[in-house]
This record gives C-alpha cells, structure tokens and sequence, in this order.
C-alpha cells in the first residue's frame, strides 16, 4: 500500500483507492454486525442470560434481521423538526467516522494513509461527530433529545480535553504525530509498549474513551430512563442505523487507536513471537479492548451528571496534565536526545 | 485562453473554493442562526482543505479541530438555549442594498484588476519541511518562544477572567 501511495495518481489507482476504501467499509460493516452479537451474548452471560439465539444458528444472524427490519421500516420525520438539518445530521456523524479510519495502520505495511498528523486528523475529525449529534438532538424538536444533545455536547468537550492531553505523553516519547512512527518507537518487549511507561495516561485515556463513546458508564446522553432514548428519540428507520453505526465504527476506531497508541500495534509481546503474523496480534488486542468495553457495559451502573463533569475537569484533566509533566522531566534526566 | 493544466490538485482547489464561497453566502443569506453556523462550519472544512492543498496539514487540522469542531459546537451550545424558531427579519432597505452591491461590485473590480495587473514575483521553489509538524514545534520553542508564551498567558488570564464573571453572576 504504501509504495502505491507514492505513485503518480492515474484512473487505475484511483479505482485501486475506491476499490480498498470499499473493502474496509465491508470489513467495518462486518465488525458492526458481529459486534453487535457478540456484545449482547457477552452481556446475556454476565447477566446469567442466554443472549440472542433465535436467528439462524445461535443466534448468527439476530443482527442481520435487526438491520434489515431498521432499512424497511417507515422513514418519519417529525413535522415540526428542523428538515434539512433532521436529515444532514446522521450523515454528518457517520461521515467522520468512516474518515478516521484512514490514518490506522494495521501492520506495517497495510494501511490506507500515511499522515504525518495522524493522531491531530483523529481527534480533529471526530469532533465534527460531536456537532452532528448536538444538531439531531436539535433539528428533532423535542425536549429530550434537546436534553440529550445538550449533555452530549458538554459531556464530549469536556472529555476530549483530557483524552488529547492524555495523547501527548506518547506523542513526546515517540516524537512523532504520525501513527505508523509511534508504533515503530514501541519496543518488541511487551514492557516496553508504551502502556506501562505512560500508565497515568493509559489510564486517563481509556476511561475518556469510554467517554466519547458515550458508553456506559457514561452513557448520559442516551441514559434511556431519564431521556428515553436521547438525542436520537425522534430517529427512525435507517437514520438510526447511521446512528447506531456510527456509535459502533467508533468503537472499532478507539479500540484501533488504543491498540497502536498503548498496546504496542503489531508488534508482538516478545521477539520470540515474531512468527505470528503482526495482524493477527493487531486483531487480538484490538479484540481484547472490544471486549473489555462490552465488559464495562456489563457491570458499571451509569454516573449522576455532575459527577461526570466534576471528574473529568477536577481528576482526569490534572492527572493527564501532571502525565505532560512527569514525562518531560522523564526525558529531560534520563533520555534526552 | 486558460492556460492551466487540469491536475488533481486544482480540481481539489475547485471543489473547496465552492465549498468555501457557496458557505460564506448562504451563511448570509441563511435566516435561522442554527443553519447559519453550519454553513460556518463548512467554509471551516473548506479552508482546512485548501490548508492541506498548501501541505500544511497540520493548520488543516487544527483548523477543523478548533475552528469546524470547538467553535461551531461552542455556537450552537448557546443558540440552543435560546428561542427555537428563532428568525432574523430584517426590514427592506432597497436603495441601501442596491448601494452595497454597487460598492461591492466596485471593491470586486478594484481588486480583480490589482490582481491581474501585478507581476508576481516567481518565488523560488518552496521547501515544504520534510516533517513541517515538528519544524512547527522547533520553531516555537526557539524563535518565538517569547510571543508563544505570552499568549498562553493571555489565554490563561481569559480563562480564569470567564470564570470569576461566570461566578459573580451565579452569586
């Protein structure tokens, strides 16, 4: 892919470029599906339920149905909500997501975008889903998405701030903003990943992940007892499928962030281990997190909401900030290039 | 007449200069306010793509990290708060609009024929940093590093300045 990327840009690569966007938007597709099965039979026995087992055999194909009955469902739009903007708004979510994607690599030669700001496009992009949000519950007319965007707004800027601050312990050890090199600095010991040298940030960005995918336990925006559904009350059909999808690429996209940031990428946990392919171990911790955050979902009740705000601003923000300090006084005494 | 070569890259220059005009109008024209900050919003991600035309991609992100994100975000947080069908009706001026046009217009030509009577200078070629991000950076920790830090603190006493008026009124 990469020498690919290098080329002069004729029509055949361009279909080249479509044909493997195309392909991942399949692979992402997929991932949805089964991550959608998979977190509700990973809950249903946590809970000591059976999960899905009905559709095709145990239960493969209970998503596929609950796709195909959101896309033949009536498309309502409330007459009184904002039209335009009702419909631009699950596109403008999804859009971003889908986009992110790009920067990923998965080992170290198959990626989409070799951006040397990376980690900047990630978060930059991912802010603009945040608006789309924001506008649905806005454009519905109703006051519990209304509510709903509102808590979502203030929820996702005041848990982005820490998750960027979070990022920049890395950024400095690697001294890089591109994905590819910050997997590269990482060592071929699993202690030398950056997970254990940054645990303050490991720890600040993980629990701020969770965050901006509004998941339990920060699920405020689409807390269904209080909210009914949130900002997406008034969605129906296939635009609440691009707001569930969108709710699921981004998971795929911070386990993949997660992955490469903290867990080392492709590299495996020792260099005896090298013979297994680098995308097998990607997908392996990358499906560690995915369960780890189905986990959470399973046993965390949900935060009061100025317990929420209070956390990120007064424990999360000056942890990730005393991170910045304690890993440039690191490097200053002990690397200092 | 037009003697340019149809490369990629003016295409992509095309495609953003609409994006950024056609959003700059309708963010006029637009009467709700909500609509208007999208329109914003968009001559944002148009400007950050003519950003990463010039390969400076990382203005281009920060760009549409701050400005398309953060500031549109912050807009429609307080017009939310206010009346929803809010409408901005302005009575009829015609002879006050047919003026400004007319001025317009003027200030279109004055500038278009500026433009087209200058020699521009060839500059030579310009060397784009191999990593701009991080000569970015250098920069700012050596030849500016005292503007740099002035302006954090400029933020830093915009900061606490907000929050002791936010107090004051909550009192």
């Amino acid at each position: 892919m990469g020498d690919l990327l290098l080329e002069q840009l004729t029509w055949g690569n361009a279909l080249i470029f479509f044909l493997s966007a195309v392909v991942l938007l399949m692979i992402v597709l997929g991932f949805v599906t089964y991550a959608i099965y998979f977190e509700r039979k990973v809950i249903g026995w946590m809970q000591l339920r059976i999960g899905p087992n009905r559709v095709g055999p145990f239960g493969l194909l209970q998503t596929v149905a609950d796709i195909l009955k959101l896309l033949l469902k009536e498309d309502t739009i409330p007459r009184k909500a904002d039209r335009a903007l009702f419909i631009l708004a699950p596109v403008l979510a999804y859009v971003p997501a889908f986009a992110v994607l790009a920067v990923i690599p998965y080992t170290d030669s198959l990626y989409f975008a070799d951006l040397n700001v990376g980690l900047l496009y990630y978060v930059a992009l991912s802010g603009i889903t945040t608006l789309a949000i924001v506008l649905g519950g806005w454009a519905s007319n109703n006051k519990y998405a209304l509510l709903g965007g509102m808590r979502s707004a203030a929820q996702m800027i005041s848990y982005e701030v820490p998750l960027v601050i979070s990022i920049v312990g890395v950024v400095m050890l690697s001294g890089s903003l591109n994905l590819r090199t910050i997997v590269a600095e990482q060592g071929n010991w699993f202690w030398e990943w950056n997970f254990l040298p940054q645990i303050i940030g490991f720890v600040v960005f993980v629990i701020a992940a969770v965050s901006e995918l509004n998941r339990t336990p920060f699920d405020l925006p689409e807390a269904e007892s209080e909210l009914v559904a949130g900002y997406h009350v008034e969605y129906s059909g296939f635009r609440f499928a691009f707001f569930m999808l969108t709710e699921y690429v981004y998971v795929y996209a911070i386990a993949a962030l997660t992955t490469i940031l903290f867990l080392g990428g492709w590299h495996a946990p020792a260099p005896f281990l090298d013979f297994v392919p680098g995308l097998l171990w990607f997908m392996l911790k990358f499906a560690c997190i995915v369960f780890f955050l189905f986990w959470l979902r399973a046993t965390f009740p949900r935060v009061r909401v100025d317990q929420l705000m209070g956390f990120g601003w007064k424990v999360l923000l000056p942890l990730a900030i005393l991170n910045v300090f304690v890993t440039a006084a690191y490097i200053e005494f002990f690397i200092k290039r | 007449m037009f003697n340019i070569e149809v490369t990629g890259e003016f295409v992509a220059f095309f495609v953003f200069a609409v994006i950024i005009i056609s959003g700059a109008v309708l963010m006029v024209s637009f009467t709700k306010v909500v609509h208007m900050v999208i329109s914003l919003a968009a001559v944002f991600l148009g400007l950050a793509g003519m950003f990463v035309l010039l390969e400076a991609e990382f203005v281009a992100f920060v760009q549409v990290l701050i400005y398309a994100g953060a500031v549109s975000i912050l807009m429609v947080f307080g017009i939310m708060m206010t009346k929803h069908q809010a409408m901005q009706d302005e009575p009829k001026r015609p002879v006050h609009e047919a003026l400004s046009a007319i001025a317009a217009l003027c200030l279109f030509g004055i500038l278009f024929y500026a433009i087209r009577i200058t020699e521009l200078s060839v500059p030579e070629q310009f060397q784009a940093g191999e990593d701009n991000t991080m000569e970015i950076g250098k920069l700012l920790y050596t030849g500016y590093v005292i503007p740099f830090e002035l302006v954090s603190v400029l933020l830093t006493v915009a900061f606490i300045g907000a929050i002791v008026i936010a107090k004051k009124e909550a009192d």
